[in-house]
């Protein structure tokens, strides 16, 4: 039988049941919504807070001394580079890095007359473009010099904790690569807000030569950091950048802690996920049970007049099918309303953002539209309804033609 | 030429613990062209005769044989691809499908047979024509009378020029005007086309419209001849 009178009968005895008909797409539309904008403002918390971890802690690349281990913040000139500004500069002679320099690293304890804060301080050369981000950031004071002997950069978050304005002066205290704690009377010379609450409270940047003095490792460097055009080149740069005295560790390593975590996470939205579906099936598969009772005598008929089981099946089917269909569509609206509201307006989340350590999340999280993701979901949405319809299918086509046709 | 034989059939139904024996050895057979009364009070066994002559059910013994073929032992496909060829049906309710239109449900069965559209088209206007709704060919069921349902039934029984049209209690839902208006039409087509047409009544003014008349009273025929 032509498929296409088989439809006729589907889509109208749906037109007949207006109401019923309705609820069920609005309940598959609202569960594809749903899982649409979960899905969106998941790839979006995770791609924007994996793309500020990469631009504000890790960069695409880092490469350390074998022996160095980035918990401890050792100082210990073995393990640290001493070649850093060669590994910096061969990385930049590369046309996949956008920018490579070296960073040292050491732990410190900044003191005001009132307060202190201990904090990670960032030996850097201020002119590289990995800082765009402080630069960019600056709220108050002025950006780093190269050749600044005493001025240090703090994170607004800190400053406003410690009570201290850009030009005011504070004591940092830091335990050098002889283990002897070295203070040493700084000015605050700028301010930045990066909008990472974890990044702008535990950090104080100044130059690398002037971290190197203070922490007595002479030219050496905790890691060289690299920034590439597309951290998808990450793993052929570092084979490229690979040396027998050095580790190379890429994006992928340094976030591995916060991939993890957010894999588990994901983990937990796909159990939603499957909620959620087998809500949309069992709603699915009790509208179509209600249209084969309904009509029962009329596949009776069908059957009377020749038509086959696997054509009652097909009939059935193709219900389910325009249910599915239409309902993709109101799902693909709900979700893409929601993912778009969520992607300019964002949540705002304020400091639960800086009680995560290990995910650099900023105070409003904002969605992401992903068309691939999308597609799935829709089609998931199409073969769990079509699953789900097989048993209302199956019942109506194994209804014995004599007994359909005596059913009241 | 002899387009059903029943022989020996026996139908049992199970209505809990009961036993209900519908068939008791029932033999019979009609001819090509003929229109037959089969009649007998409620529970006599002719709606169950119809749907064994019709391959809706199968008998428990005995033998159906549809132009030839013995159809007791065939299996559902089988017996659709039979009922599609060779029979028609009318039913005792208007049985046409709501969401289809006269013409759509006239052209159903061909539509079922892999009939091409061009001879579909002729045969569902030739047919509503005959049946006198060439003027309703766009209303849905729910917009005709009962007796213009009961006509597009017989219309579509006939389209795909079977070899006997079953029609089960025709009348009982229509008022004396349009249960005869159907009748007179089913007479007419059984004339034109020499379709076999068996209907189960108990309605005496139907019954005056047959040829032939098997009476049948608990399962059994008791009386096979020449209409009233």
């Amino acid at each position: 039988m032509a498929l296409g009178k088989l439809w006729k009968i589907s889509y109208r005895d749906l037109a007949r049941h207006r109401r019923r008909t309705w609820f069920t797409l609005i309940a598959v539309g609202l569960g594809l919504g749903l899982l649409i904008l979960l899905d969106g403002y998941i790839a979006g918390v995770m791609q924007d807070s994996l793309e500020t971890s990469i631009r504000l802690k890790t960069g695409h690349l880092q490469l350390r001394a074998p022996s160095y281990e980035e918990e401890k913040v050792s100082l210990k000139w073995e393990n640290l580079l001493s070649n850093a500004n060669e590994i910096a500069a061969k990385a930049t002679a590369l046309p996949e890095v956008l920018a490579a320099a070296p960073v040292l690293w050491a732990t410190g304890i900044l003191d005001t007359a009132d307060e202190s804060a201990s904090l990670r301080v960032y030996g850097i050369e201020p002119e590289s473009a990995l800082y765009d981000p402080i630069r960019d950031g600056l709220v108050a004071g002025e950006y780093l010099q190269p050749d600044d002997r005493s001025g240090i950069m703090i994170g607004k978050r800190l400053a406003d904790s410690l009570g201290v304005t850009a030009g005011q002066k504070v004591n940092l205290t830091v335990v050098n690569a002889d283990g002897e704690a070295d203070t040493v009377t700084f000015t605050i010379r700028g301010i930045y807000n990066t909008g990472i609450l974890s990044y702008d409270d535990t950090a104080a940047f100044m130059p690398l030569v002037r971290a190197q003095a203070l922490a007595r490792t002479g030219d050496r460097a905790s890691t060289v950091m690299v920034r590439l055009h597309d951290r998808e080149t990450a793993e052929q740069v570092a084979a490229q950048l690979q040396a027998p005295d050095t580790q190379v560790l890429t994006w992928r390593e340094l976030n591995s802690l916060f991939l993890e975590t957010f894999e588990t996470a994901a983990g937990f939205y796909k159990i939603l996920d499957a909620i959620v579906m087998i809500i949309v099936a069992v709603i699915i598969a009790n509208t179509l049970l209600m249209a084969v009772f309904e009509r029962i005598r009329e596949i009776g008929i069908l059957s009377a007049l020749g038509m086959k089981r696997f054509q009652v099946v097909i009939m059935f089917l193709l219900e389910a099918t325009i249910l599915a269909l239409a309902g993709i569509v109101v799902g693909l609206i709900l979700g893409s309303a929601g993912v778009w509201y969520l992607a300019t307006q964002g949540i705002f989340i304020g400091d639960i953002a800086s009680t995560v350590d290990t995910i650099p999340i900023g105070t409003t999280l904002y969605a992401k539209f992903s068309p691939v993701s999308m597609g799935w979901l829709s089609l998931w949405t199409l073969l769990i309804v079509l699953l789900a319809s097989l048993y209302p299918a199956w019942y109506a086509a194994r209804l014995e033609p004599v007994d359909a046709l005596h059913a009241q | 030429m002899e387009v059903i034989r029943v022989e020996h059939v026996i139908k049992t139904y199970h209505i809990g613990q009961i036993e209900t024996r519908a068939l008791d050895d029932v033999s019979m057979s009609v001819e090509a062209g003929e229109f037959t009364a089969l009649v007998g009070p409620s529970g006599s066994g002719k709606t169950t005769l119809l749907q064994l002559m019709g391959c809706l059910d199968r008998p428990n013994s005995g033998a159906v044989t549809i132009n030839g073929h013995d159809v007791a032992r065939y299996n559902a496909g089988q017996r659709a691809d039979l009922r599609k060829k060779e029979i028609g049906f009318v039913f005792q309710f208007f049985a046409l499908v709501p969401v289809l239109n006269a013409y759509e449900n006239v052209e159903l069965p061909l539509l079922l047979s892999g009939v091409k559209p061009k001879e579909r088209r002729s045969r569902v206007l030739e047919l509503l024509n005959a049946v006198g709704l060439s003027d309703r060919t766009t209303h849905r069921p729910d917009q005709m009378s009962g007796g213009e349902q009961q006509r597009v039934a017989i219309a579509r029984a006939l389209a795909t020029r079977p070899s006997m049209v079953l029609a089960d209690e025709p009348t009982a839902n229509l008022d004396t005007a349009n249960g005869e208006q159907a009748m007179t039409i089913m007479q007419q087509l059984n004339e034109q086309t020499g379709t076999a047409f068996v209907f189960a009544t108990h309605d005496p003014r139907v019954m005056a419209f047959a040829r032939r008349t098997v009476r049948l009273r608990d399962g059994k025929i008791v009386e096979d001849g020449a209409g009233n």
